[in-house]
C-alpha cells in the first residue's frame, strides 16, 4: 500500500461569472493530459451572480497507470487542515476561506490575487466602509504556509483577458504538480475563441509567480494641484506655516483660486493662519490646524451648479473619458451628463435679497424638494456646451449669491466653535471639525448631511460650548453623533445616539 | 440558455468502451440515452438544470433515437408525463430540484405510485440540500416512503451514478414503481469518467410507435375502488420485488473491515466524505479500505431487512450517517433490529448533528464521538477526540483573527433589468412609507440582500401573489406581490392571479417580464419571444391577463425609474378596486449582452458602425456619499480611492464592465442624486456623416474656449 501518495487538494474561491469554472476544468483537463487522476466539484447554483462560490479539486500527482487499478476515493469537499492549495481570485475572498478554516499554516500555501471586488455593505457606506487591504494581506500571510499575492487584475488588464487564466498561470508556477507548461498551453488553445488573450494572460502569471514576488499595494493616486505664477505670493507665504499644515494649505489655496480668485485663496489662508494660532496656543503640534484647514478648503469650494459646470467643461475631462473609452482620433464620443436642479440650486446662484423671498413661497407651497427641472445637457454639442460655459461663467458672482452669503455664515459659526472648544479641550475642537465631513454631496443628501450636521451642533456642540454638557463627555458625544450620523441614511441611529446624549446633559435649570 | 453545451452533445454520442469525461448531471443524462429511454422531460432548477439543458442542444441525437423531450412548465406536469409508463411498456426519465420540485409534483406522484408503472419510470432529483442550495432545507426521503417509491442515493462517483440509473430503470420494471434518484449538489457538479455504452432507442418510441393505444384496464387508474388493492400491492407486492431487486443485484455495498464489531452505515451520497474522515484518522486509505466494516446505502428506501440483520448481527454498535432531518433510517434500523431481538446498539443522530450537512469537519467530529463512544480495540479514541478538537478549535481561532467579514450573496446581475424596479419600489417607499412586499422565487429575489432588503415573505415559485391575499384585507396599504414571468408559467397565473380575480383581491402585482427562466439559466418560457429556435412564444403575458380579466394592467420599460414609480404610485392609491397588474418588461441582460456582444463583434470586424455605451462619475464632482450605490447596488457601480488630496472617502466609479443600461441615469434624475452622473457613448467606424458634425463640433467648442479664456 502506498500510504504516502495523496492527492494534492486544491480550493479555488472566487465570485460568480469571474470564469472559475473555467480555472477548474482547465486544471482538470490538464491533469487528465498527463493521466493524473482528477476530480472537481462546485456549487454553482445562484452564486453565478456574482456571489462568493468555490470550487474543489482532488488531484492525484501520479498517473493512473502507477496506481495499480485502484482508484482513489476522494472528497467532494474540503476539510479544515486538508487543503493544499488555495486560489483565490479577490483578496477578501481569500480571508474568508482562513476563518472558515481552510487555510492552515502546517499545509495550505494560497495564491491570491491583491485585487478588491468591494462587498456591498462595502460600498454602500455613507463614508468610507471599506475593509483595509493591508489587514487582509497580512492575514493571508499570517495564516498560509506560504502565501503569493498577485496583482491579478492588472495582469488581466495588460494582457486584455480575464483573471482566471492569469490564475492559471500563476498556478502552474506554483510548480506545486509536476505538469509541463505546454500541458497547460495545449489545454488553453482548444479553447476556442479568446485563445491568444488567455495565453497571453496564462504567461503572465506564470512569470509573476515564477518571480514570486507579491507587489507591494498599490499606492494611493491622489491628484495634486499645480501651482500658477499668480499665487506664488501667497504659495510662500504658506510655506511658513507648521510642517503638519502647509501641503495641505497649498493645495486649499490652489484650489480655491481655481474655485473663485486669488483674493478667496488669500482669505483662505488668513482663516488658517488663525487656525494654526489656535492650534498653537492649545499646544495641538498642528493636528487640529491641518485637519480644519482640509475642510475649511472642501467647505470654501462648496459644490454649486457653478463649480460642477466648471469641472464638466473643463477640457481636461474630455479628453480623461475619451481615453477612457480608450477612443481613437477620429471616433466621435458624445456625452450626456444628468442636471435635475431644484428650486434650491436654483436661488443658490440668486442674490439673497431675491432668493430668500422665492425660498419663503417655495417653503409655504411645499414645492421644496418636490419642483424640480430634469435637464439632460449633451456636452459635445456646442449649444450644451456653451449652456455650461454661461453656468461656470457666474463664477464672477459667486461672491454675491445667496448660498455663498449662508455657506459663509456657516462657516464662520463653525470656525468659531473650534476656537471656543480648543480652550476647553482639544479632542472636542479636534471633533467639531470633523463635523465638517458631514456635509457633502447634493440635493437631499446635502440636505440630510446639513441637517445632520445642525443637529450635532444644536445638541451637543452648543450645549458643550455652554457647560451645560460635561466637557468629558462632550468629544466623545460629538464622535458617536458623528459616527451615528453615517450609520444609516434613514437617520435612524443618529436620532437614537442624540436623544441618549441629550439626556446626559446637565438640565439649565439645574445650573 | 446562458451555458452552450456543444462539446457536451459529442459526449452523449459516446459508444461501447469510449470514455465519457464531465459532470455527474451530464453523466446521468448519457446513462439514461444508454438505458433506452424513449421520452424525458423535467423543470430546471440547480443542480439538474444541465440535464435538460444538456438535451436541447441535442436535438439531433435525440431524435436520431426517437426520444421525446419536454421542457415542461413546472414539476406537475413533468411528474404527470411519467403517466406514459403506466399503460405502457416504455421507459421514461424527469428531472427537478427537490424538495420544490417534489413538493410541486406531489399530487401527480401519489397517482403515479399508486397504480405503478409498466415501462421503468424514473425520477432524477437535485437535492438541493447544504452549501451552494437555494430552497428550505428538507429531505425529499418522506415522499418515497409515502408514495412507497425506491429512493436511490449512489456514491458520488461517476460509475456508481451511471450504474444507479441503468439498474434504477430494472426495479422500477420489476417492482412496478416508479424510482427516485437523488443527487446532492456537490454530486450534480463532481467531475469524472466512466466507460461508456452505445446508446440504444427505446423498443416503443417515436421511431416505432403504438399502433394501438392501451385497452381500457380500470387497474391502470388511481380511482376508487381499484386504490384500495392499490395500497396493498404497494406494499405487499412492489416493496418485497423492490428488496429482492436490490439484494439480488447487490445495489448496496458492504465493505468490511478488521474492526468487526462495530460498524457503519452510511447514505450513498455520503460515503465519500465519511471515507475521507475515516483516512484522516488513520482508519482507512486512499482506496476505500477500511478498518471499521461499512454498510454503504446506495437505494436508501427500502431498507432491506436481512441485509441489515447480517450487517449488524454481532456488532456491539453501529453508527448511522444520515444527513437531515427527520432520522427516517435510524428509525427503520432500529425498528428492524427490535423486530429481530438483534442487541445492536445503535448510534446516529446525537453522536451526529440532527441538522444540517455533513461537512468534512462535522463527519470528522461525529465519527470521533462514535469512536470514544464504542472503543474499539486499538484505537486510541482520546486521542483522536483531542486532535479534531484542536482542530476545530483552530478554525474558531482563525475566524477570530479575520474578524467580521460582510457575506457576499449573489446579487442581479450588471444592467439586470429588474434592479431598477427595486430602485422605483425603494425611492416609493419614501414617499408612501413601507409597503408590505411579497417576494417571489427567482432572481428578483436578490432584492431581499443589500442594498435594497426587501421583501416580506417567500411562499414559493410564483406564490407571491397568493401569499398576499389575506395580507391585503388585514392591511391599510395594499401589499405588493413581485413575480417573474418564470413564477407566473410556472403557476403563479392559476394560483395567483386567477385566484386574486375569482376572490376580488385588491393588491399590486409587477410581473418582471425579462423573456426567460433566468435565474436557472435562461430557459426558454411560453411567453419568450426572442430568438427562441422553433418559432415565436405560443403566449402573451399581457393578452392572457386581459383574458383572465384584469382590468388594471399597465406595462412599464423596466428601465424608466421615474415612470415605474408613477405607474406605481398610481397602482398604490387607485381607487380602482380589483388586481393592479405592472408588468416590468426588460429582456435579461445576460442573455442580451450574449447576443450584443457577438453582433457588435462581428459589426466591429466587419467595419461597419457601432455605437457602445456606458456610464462614468466625475470623481472630482462625487462628495463620496454613495446614495447612488445604495439606489442601485450594480456590480459595476462600485467605488475607488478619493483622488483629491483633501478627501478621504471613497467616490463611486463605474467600472469597465458597464453594459451602459441607463440605470445610473435614471437614478440620478429620479432621486435628485448629484450630477456626477454622465452617460458617454463612442461611435466606431464611424460614417463620413458623424466624422463630419463631430470635427465641426470640435472645431466650434475650441474657439469657444478660446473665448471664454481670452474673456476671463
Amino acid at each position: 500500500m502506498t500510504a504516502e501518495v495523496r492527492p494534492l487538494s486544491i480550493l479555488i474561491a472566487a465570485l460568480g461569472g469571474e470564469g472559475g469554472g473555467v480555472l477548474s476544468q482547465w486544471i482538470v483537463a490538464a491533469a487528465a493530459r498527463c493521466g493524473f487522476p482528477a476530480q472537481s466539484t462546485s456549487i454553482p447554483g445562484v452564486a453565478q451572480r456574482t456571489g462568493a462560490t468555490t470550487y474543489y479539486l482532488e488531484i492525484m500527482p501520479v498517473p493512473a497507470s502507477e496506481l495499480g487499478g485502484r482508484r482513489p476515493v476522494m472528497a467532494l469537499m474540503p476539510g479544515i487542515g486538508d487543503v493544499d492549495l488555495l486560489l483565490a481570485t479577490e483578496l477578501a475572498e481569500a480571508t474568508r476561506q482562513i476563518a472558515l478554516g481552510f487555510v492552515t499554516p502546517d499545509r495550505t500555501h494560497v495564491v491570491a490575487s491583491l485585487a478588491r471586488s468591494y462587498i456591498m455593505p462595502e460600498k454602500m457606506a455613507m463614508a468610507d466602509g471599506r475593509l483595509d487591504d493591508t489587514r487582509l494581506v497580512e492575514l493571508v500571510g499570517r495564516h498560509a504556509r506560504a502565501s503569493l499575492i498577485l496583482d491579478l487584475d492588472a495582469l488581466a488588464r495588460e494582457a486584455g483577458a480575464m483573471v482566471n487564466a492569469v490564475m492559471l498561470g500563476a498556478f502552474a508556477g506554483t510548480g506545486m504538480l509536476a505538469i509541463p507548461v505546454e500541458i497547460f498551453e495545449a489545454v488553453i488553445a482548444e479553447g476556442g475563441r479568446t485563445v491568444e488573450a488567455n495565453l497571453r494572460d496564462f504567461r503572465a502569471g506564470l512569470a509573476a509567480a515564477q518571480c514570486g514576488q507579491s507587489p507591494a499595494p498599490r499606492p494611493l493616486e491622489k491628484r495634486w494641484r499645480g501651482g500658477a505664477a499668480d499665487l506664488a505670493a501667497l504659495e510662500t507665504e504658506a510655506a511658513s506655516l507648521p510642517e503638519a499644515v502647509w501641503p495641505v494649505a497649498v493645495e486649499g489655496i490652489r484650489r480655491l483660486a481655481h474655485y473663485q480668485d486669488a483674493a478667496y485663496a488669500r482669505d483662505y489662508l488668513d482663516r488658517v493662519r488663525q487656525m494654526v494660532a489656535v492650534d498653537v496656543a492649545a499646544g495641538l503640534g498642528g493636528k487640529l490646524a491641518q485637519t480644519t484647514a482640509r475642510h475649511l478648503a472642501l467647505r470654501m469650494s462648496f459644490e454649486d451648479v457653478i463649480r460642477v459646470a466648471q469641472v464638466k467643461s473643463d477640457p481636461a475631462r474630455l479628453a480623461r473619458i475619451r481615453a477612457e473609452l480608450d477612443a481613437a482620433d477620429g471616433d466621435p464620443v458624445r456625452i450626456v451628463e444628468y442636471f435635475k436642479p431644484g428650486i434650491d440650486e436654483l436661488c443658490s446662484v440668486l442674490p439673497p435679497a431675491l432668493a430668500r423671498p422665492i425660498l419663503a413661497v417655495a417653503e409655504r407651497r411645499g414645492w421644496l424638494g418636490r419642483v424640480h427641472w430634469g435637464m439632460h445637457i449633451k456636452t459635445h454639442t456646442v449649444a450644451g456646451y456653451l449652456r455650461l460655459k454661461v453656468l461656470a461663467s457666474l463664477r464672477r458672482y459667486r461672491r454675491k449669491t445667496h448660498r455663498f452669503d449662508a455657506e459663509r455664515r456657516e462657516i464662520e459659526t463653525w470656525l468659531a466653535a473650534i476656537a471656543d472648544a480648543a480652550l476647553l479641550s482639544p479632542h472636542l475642537a479636534l471633533e467639531i471639525a470633523e463635523c465638517a465631513n458631514l456635509i457633502k454631496g447634493y440635493g437631499d443628501t446635502w440636505k440630510r448631511g446639513m441637517a445632520n450636521y445642525r443637529a450635532i451642533f444644536e445638541h451637543v456642540v452648543r450645549p458643550a460650548l455652554a457647560r451645560r454638557l460635561p466637557i468629558a463627555v462632550a468629544a466623545d458625544a460629538v464622535a458617536s453623533a458623528r459616527t451615528a450620523a453615517l450609520a444609516d441614511p434613514e437617520g435612524a441611529r443618529f436620532t437614537a445616539t442624540l436623544a441618549d446624549i441629550e439626556k446626559r446633559a446637565v438640565p439649565q435649570a439645574a445650573e | 440558455m446562458e451555458r452552450s453545451f456543444k462539446h457536451e452533445v459529442q459526449s452523449l454520442k459516446l459508444s461501447d468502451g469510449e470514455i465519457f469525461r464531465g459532470e455527474g448531471i451530464l453523466a446521468v443524462t448519457k446513462a439514461l440515452l444508454q438505458s433506452g429511454v424513449s421520452y424525458v422531460g423535467g423543470y430546471q432548477g440547480a443542480p439538474v438544470s444541465h440535464l435538460l439543458d444538456v438535451l436541447v442542444d441535442a436535438k439531433e441525437t435525440m431524435d436520431a433515437l426517437g426520444v421525446h423531450l419536454e421542457t415542461c412548465t413546472n414539476e406537475a406536469s413533468a411528474a404527470a408525463m411519467l403517466g406514459a409508463s403506466i399503460n405502457y411498456p416504455i421507459r421514461g426519465a424527469v428531472t427537478w430540484k427537490s424538495i420544490v420540485g417534489t413538493n410541486v409534483a406531489a399530487d401527480a406522484l401519489s397517482n403515479l405510485a399508486s397504480p405503478g408503472v409498466k415501462g421503468g419510470a424514473l425520477i432524477i432529483i437535485g437535492e438541493d440540500y447544504g452549501e451552494g442550495a437555494s430552497v428550505i432545507q428538507e429531505r425529499s426521503y418522506a415522499y418515497a416512503m409515502k408514495c412507497t417509491m425506491p429512493l436511490l442515493d449512489p456514491r458520488p462517483d461517476l460509475p456508481s451514478i451511471v450504474r444507479a440509473v441503468e439498474e434504477g430503470f430494472e426495479l422500477s420494471e420489476a417492482s412496478h414503481a416508479p424510482v427516485m434518484l437523488e443527487l446532492r449538489i456537490r454530486a450534480c457538479h463532481v467531475t469524472g469518467e466512466f466507460a461508456a455504452k452505445a446508446n440504444r432507442p427505446g423498443a416503443h418510441s417515436a421511431l416505432n410507435k403504438f399502433s394501438e393505444p392501451a385497452p381500457h384496464d380500470y387497474s391502470r387508474l388511481s380511482h376508487p375502488p381499484v386504490t384500495f388493492a392499490q395500497e396493498r400491492i404497494k406494499v405487499e407486492e412492489r416493496l418485497p420485488a423492490a428488496r429482492d431487486f436490490i439484494r439480488s443485484r447487490k445495489l448496496n455495498e458492504i465493505f468490511a473491515g478488521d474492526l468487526d464489531d462495530i460498524g457503519i452505515v452510511v447514505m450513498g451520497g455520503l460515503y465519500n466524505v465519511l471515507v475521507r474522515a475515516l483516512l484522516r484518522l488513520g482508519l482507512a486509505d486512499l482506496w476505500g479500505n477500511s478498518r471499521i466494516p461499512i454498510y454503504c446505502l446506495n437505494a436508501v428506501y427500502p431498507l432491506v431487512p436481512e441485509e441489515v440483520r447480517e450487517f449488524c448481527a454481532g456488532k456491539r454498535t453501529v453508527l448511522v450517517v444520515e444527513e437531515g432531518h427527520p432520522d427516517y433510517i435510524e428509525q427503520q434500523i432500529n425498528v428492524i433490529l427490535r423486530r429481530a431481538d438483534i442487541a445492536t446498539r445503535v448510534e446516529g443522530k446525537g453522536t451526529l448533528p440532527p441538522t444540517g450537512e455533513y461537512t468534512a469537519e462535522i463527519m470528522l467530529k461525529g465519527l470521533t464521538a462514535f469512536l470514544a463512544a464504542t472503543r474499539p480495540a486499538g484505537v486510541a479514541a482520546d486521542a483522536m477526540v483531542k486532535a479534531v478538537d484542536e482542530l476545530i478549535g483552530s478554525k474558531d481561532e482563525a475566524a477570530r483573527d479575520v474578524g467580521h467579514l460582510p457575506a457576499r450573496p449573489p446579487t442581479f446581475c450588471t444592467g439586470c433589468p429588474e434592479r431598477p424596479v427595486f430602485s422605483a419600489l425603494k425611492l416609493l417607499q419614501r414617499e408612501t412609507g413601507p409597503a408590505h412586499i411579497s417576494s417571489d422565487i427567482g432572481c428578483h429575489s436578490f432584492a431581499t440582500f443589500a442594498p435594497f432588503s426587501m421583501g416580506n415573505s417567500i411562499l414559493g415559485y410564483g406564490m407571491s401573489l397568493a401569499a398576499a391575499a389575506a395580507v391585503g384585507p388585514n392591511l391599510k396599504q395594499r401589499p405588493i406581490s413581485v413575480m417573474g414571468d418564470g413564477g407566473f408559467w410556472h403557476n403563479g397565473v392559476i394560483t395567483g392571479v386567477a385566484s386574486s380575480l375569482f376572490n376580488q383581491g385588491d393588491g399590486v402585482l409587477i410581473i418582471m417580464q425579462n423573456g426567460y427562466a433566468s435565474a436557472t439559466g435562461q430557459q426558454y418560457l411560453p411567453s419568450s419571444t426572442r430568438h427562441r429556435p422553433g418559432g415565436a412564444a405560443t403566449a402573451d403575458i399581457e393578452t392572457t391577463l386581459k383574458a383572465l380579466g384584469v382590468r388594471w394592467l399597465r406595462t412599464v420599460r423596466s428601465y424608466s425609474v421615474a415612470t415605474m414609480i408613477k405607474t406605481l404610485r398610481q397602482a398604490m392609491t387607485t381607487k380602482a378596486k380589483g388586481l393592479k397588474v405592472v408588468i416590468a418588461d426588460g429582456e435579461c441582460q445576460l442573455a442580451r449582452q450574449r447576443r450584443v456582444r457577438a453582433d457588435d463583434s462581428a459589426r466591429l470586424a466587419a467595419g461597419r458602425r457601432v455605437v457602445k455605451t456606458r456610464y462614468g462619475v466625475d470623481d472630482a464632482i462625487c462628495t463620496g456619499d454613495h446614495s447612488c450605490i445604495r439606489l442601485s447596488g450594480c456590480p459595476s457601480l462600485t467605488v475607488k480611492p478619493n483622488p483629491d488630496p483633501l478627501r478621504t472617502d471613497p467616490v463611486a466609479s463605474v467600472v469597465d464592465s458597464c453594459v451602459g443600461c441607463g440605470l445610473c441615469g435614471e437614478v440620478a434624475h429620479a432621486a435628485v442624486l448629484c450630477p456626477s452622473f454622465y452617460r458617454a457613448e463612442i461611435v466606431r467606424n464611424p460614417s463620413w456623416w458623424d466624422r463630419a458634425v463631430d470635427r465641426l463640433r470640435r472645431r466650434l467648442i475650441a474657439r469657444l474656449d478660446g473665448a471664454t479664456e481670452a474673456a476671463a
